[in-house]
């Protein structure tokens, strides 16, 4: 079950847009303000168990492939060139190297990852629909324009690949230097765009035969918004929220310079903690949810 | 009640010396099937374009064109565009959004309505047109047919009254133009909708229409019921016929010929009427031959063995898949094909014709098997040497071709790289400017030829790289039929020159008159082959209409002329 991910198959993904668009949102949002070494555990070990879940055991790969980089550049990068912070562990080249420079690259460099890893599921949970929908809300234009883009996308391609083949077919393209290449290039580019040109003409005549331009254009959908995205939206808002107003006092976030000093723990951080943490599993316990419902289902049968 | 009148219509274009459209009068009235045809260029669509409000063109124009008693150029925006549906040539052009749902709503999202209300209205047109199987999915994983079929329901998904359709199968194979005619035809008998369609493909237009209206260099020659137009078109002799004649389905080319030559008419329910089905023309033939009539003897003796001619292409054992998992499109293909022939490989949608053709050009390399292109294997080694001079192929769309803002130019841009002198290169694009009938057009932007002259403008190119071989897929896409004749004595002249083409091809009644060779091919593999004659002779559903209305007496006629000249001679013993 776990060994392809679910994808966009999963539960979650199903949901109506606006309540992944606001999940994201959130998580995406609190990490970015939260330097503390435990909201940043949370996030960081919940945005892979996600990803994990969405796209299976190659997510192992690409998220290593992706973080570890960063991990080691910027915690690097931050030891080696900031120089603020009171414990000193070493001198090099005169310059001092800080316990404190070395934990806040390593804080900052979890949070990139985590919301890279977290873009990650966002790409996969809203899809080019989701997307024009999202759009399509704000301005219908918007949403059309977006549509459009994505249509256009295999068009061009198809067209390009046609283009190639009838060069090469012409005997050009088989050989010849870079420079050959380049010109070739350059002129198969050429006769891609003024073909797509001469083709735009007739899309627009065929929208303004079905009345495009006229005042008060709709957007029309085929989401529906169901009781459980809205038992969903509003666990999703209210966890949301309380941890929104607790990353706003800075109970998410902790000082490195110039010593590393943890915040007083009160009762206000606990519960911001765990609205943080129920907000980022709602996903993941739906999809495991429905998974073991569909489980049941097909041994039913 | 009339839906649809023009009055007095004339046309001129900016610039342009002769009017486009000349004097043209015409009604339709309600829930009437008007099909409109004509040689291309001779202001179909000029004239169909007046009919929708913002797809006029610009120019001078006299006379009145009434939607419902109103000018169609002073209509309401909101009429205009939902109750005068409009469907263009090109499949892929007209297409708008991503995805089939979204394309579905976009009339209807213009409009302005709500979700609930579209939904309704994609969900009855999505089940009318039999789209829920892709109803989700991208447009751009459809067939060029369902394509069609999508730009015609995001039109109908509106509720047009009047349904208007400029060529709409030309980019479609026979069997999803069949498909979309025969759609067509129950929007209008089932929901009342008036059409009006131009097309060159009457064969089966011709027995759905209730009336048919020719038109000449821009001027209304006939608008008359469809068994009328063949004997009108045809004249009192062979001489006086009109060129549209040519253009008419086989059996009433037939019977407009035998009409005139005394052969005797084909009399239903008391009056005459011009068959129009293959079924009416055998009945027809049947009502002079009678039950026992049997044609001597079948011309087995004249199919005289030509000398064999040395093999140019040669295809070996192929085999070919696309990906691991795919099946087999090549299955253990043999083929060859001989040097200065017209050699055409027919068969269905998705059999691996055009797969055979990208082989051979090397633009897929099989897994299994060899092909030999005038005594050199295809392989990547070889394409430098194998498209100098050899082995030239014409894409499907010839604007793939196009990079220049003139046809002179665009022919020289061919010859880039030939080392001859600037005065060699003039010859030489003169004489392909007249071999392909386009010198007229010399100054002409490519984009603004018709869709026959930009595929003599490609192939003109492909020519000037003085090819041994010619590879054409689907040439015949999208012609009139008088460009085909065009098209067919430039193919004889190059053969006749020693060059080879091999093409690819739906067109049955093309490939039974002009090519020297013909092959059906099926699920990967050549199943027959030979000289037209016996290959369609053996055939019984797959050749031509003039072919099926005989085959039972006279097996060897394939061209309308054969058919006629025979049915002539039969009814005179």
């Amino acid at each position: 079950m776990f060994k392809e991910g679910l994808g966009e198959t999963s539960s979650f993904a199903g949901c109506h847009p606006a309540v992944n668009l606001i999940f994201f949102l959130f998580a995406i949002g609190i990490t970015m303000f939260s330097t503390s070494p435990a909201f940043l555990a949370v996030t960081l070990v919940f945005s892979w168990l996600y990803s994990i879940l969405l796209n299976g055991r190659k997510a192992i790969k690409t998220n290593i492939v992706f973080t570890l980089p960063i991990i080691v550049i910027m915690a690097g990068i931050n030891t080696l060139f900031t120089h603020n912070g009171a414990t000193v562990l070493f001198y090099l080249n005169n310059s001092r190297i800080t316990l404190e420079a070395l934990l806040y690259g390593l804080a900052a460099a979890v949070l990139l990852s985590s919301v890279i890893v977290w873009f990650g599921c966002f790409n996969v949970v809203i899809t080019a629909d989701k997307l024009i929908y999202i759009f399509g809300k704000a301005a219908p234009v918007l949403g059309l324009t977006l549509s459009m883009i994505f249509r256009f996308i295999p068009l061009l391609k198809t067209r390009f690949k046609e283009i190639s083949m009838g060069q090469r077919c012409m005997g050009r393209h088989v050989s010849g230097g870079f420079i050959e290449r380049i010109r070739q290039y350059t002129k198969e580019v050429s006769i891609l765009i003024s073909w797509s040109l001469e083709a735009a003409i007739e899309t627009s005549d065929s929208m303004e035969a079905r009345g495009y331009g006229l005042p008060g254009r709709t957007s029309f959908h085929l989401f529906k918004f169901t009781p459980t995205d809205k038992a969903l939206l509003t666990g999703i808002s209210v966890s949301g929220i309380i941890a929104a107003v607790g990353c706003a006092l800075g109970k998410t976030s902790i000082y490195y310079y110039p010593k590393v000093v943890f915040g007083h723990w009160d009762v206000f951080t606990t519960v911001t903690f765990a609205a943080y943490a129920v907000l980022l599993a709602i996903p993941i316990v739906t999809d495991i949810f429905g998974e073991i419902k569909w489980q049941q289902y097909r041994l039913e049968i | 009640m009339a839906t649809i009148q023009v009055r007095n219509l004339s046309f001129t274009y900016p610039l342009a010396d002769d009017p486009a459209l000349k004097n043209v009068t015409f009604t339709v009235s309600q829930s009437e099937f008007v099909v409109l045809c004509g040689k291309s260029g001779c202001g179909k669509s000029t004239l169909l374009r007046h009919l929708k409000k913002n797809l006029t063109p610009y120019g001078r124009a006299d006379g009145n064109v009434l939607y419902d008693g109103q000018e169609v150029a002073g209509l309401d925006d909101r009429i205009n565009a939902a109750e005068i549906g409009f469907v263009q040539q090109n499949p892929d052009n007209q297409i708008v959004t991503d995805k089939v749902w979204h394309e579905l709503a976009f009339g209807l999202e213009s409009l302005g309505m709500d979700n609930k209300t579209i939904k309704r209205r994609v969900a009855e047109m999505a089940s009318f047109f039999d789209i829920q199987t892709w109803f989700r999915k991208n447009v751009s994983e459809l067939s060029g047919g369902q394509k069609q079929l999508l730009n015609l329901a995001s039109v109908m998904v509106m509720q047009p009254k009047v349904l208007i359709l400029d060529e709409p199968t030309s980019q479609l194979d026979p069997i999803a133009a069949s498909e979309f005619l025969k759609t067509i035809y129950r929007i209008n008998r089932e929901l009342g909708t008036t059409v009006i369609i131009s097309e060159h493909r009457l064969e089966e237009l011709f027995t759905m229409a209730d009336k048919v209206m020719v038109m000449d260099k821009g001027s209304l020659i006939a608008f008359d019921e469809p068994w009328n137009i063949g004997n009108f078109l045809a004249g009192d002799s062979p001489e006086k016929r009109h060129p549209m004649f040519y253009g008419m389905p086989a059996v009433m080319k037939i019977y407009s010929h035998c009409r005139a030559e005394g052969v005797p008419r084909y009399i239903r329910e008391g009056r005459e009427m011009s068959p129009l089905t293959i079924r009416d023309g055998r009945l027809w033939m049947e009502s002079f031959l009678g039950d026992d009539y049997e044609e001597g003897c079948r011309h087995k003796s004249e199919t005289e063995q030509e000398p064999q001619r040395e093999e140019i292409i040669r295809i070996k054992d192929l085999w070919f898949k696309y990906s691991k998992d795919s099946g087999n499109v090549l299955r253990g293909l043999n083929l060859s094909v001989r040097k200065g022939e017209l050699f055409c490989l027919l068969g269905g949608n998705g059999v691996g014709k055009s797969t055979t053709l990208k082989a051979v050009s090397g633009a897929v390399i099989p897994q299994h098997g060899s092909i030999t292109v005038d005594g050199m294997k295809v392989k990547k080694e070889n394409f430098k040497e194998l498209f100098n001079n050899r082995l030239a192929m014409l894409p499907q769309n010839p604007q793939a071709l196009f990079t220049e803002i003139t046809v002179e130019e665009e022919l020289l841009e061919a010859l880039y790289f030939e080392k001859i002198s600037d005065e060699e290169k003039i010859d030489k694009i003169e004489k392909i400017l007249k071999m392909m009938e386009i010198t007229h057009l010399r100054k002409s932007h490519p984009y603004d030829l018709s869709g026959g002259e930009q595929q003599r403008l490609a192939l003109g190119k492909i020519l000037l790289l003085d090819p041994k071989i010619l590879l054409l897929d689907e040439p015949t896409k999208g012609l009139d039929p008088f460009f085909k004749i065009t098209l067919a004595e430039i193919l004889k002249k190059l053969t006749s020159s020693g060059v080879t083409i091999f093409m690819v091809s739906h067109d049955v009644e093309f490939c039974a008159e002009y090519a020297d060779r013909c092959a059906m091919f099926f699920d990967g593999d050549v199943v027959s082959e030979g000289a037209p004659k016996e290959f369609f002779a053996g055939n019984s559903f797959y050749t031509t209409s003039a072919n099926r209305i005989v085959r039972k007496w006279f097996p060897d006629g394939l061209t309308w002329e054969e058919v006629a000249e025979w049915a002539e001679r039969a009814s005179a013993k």
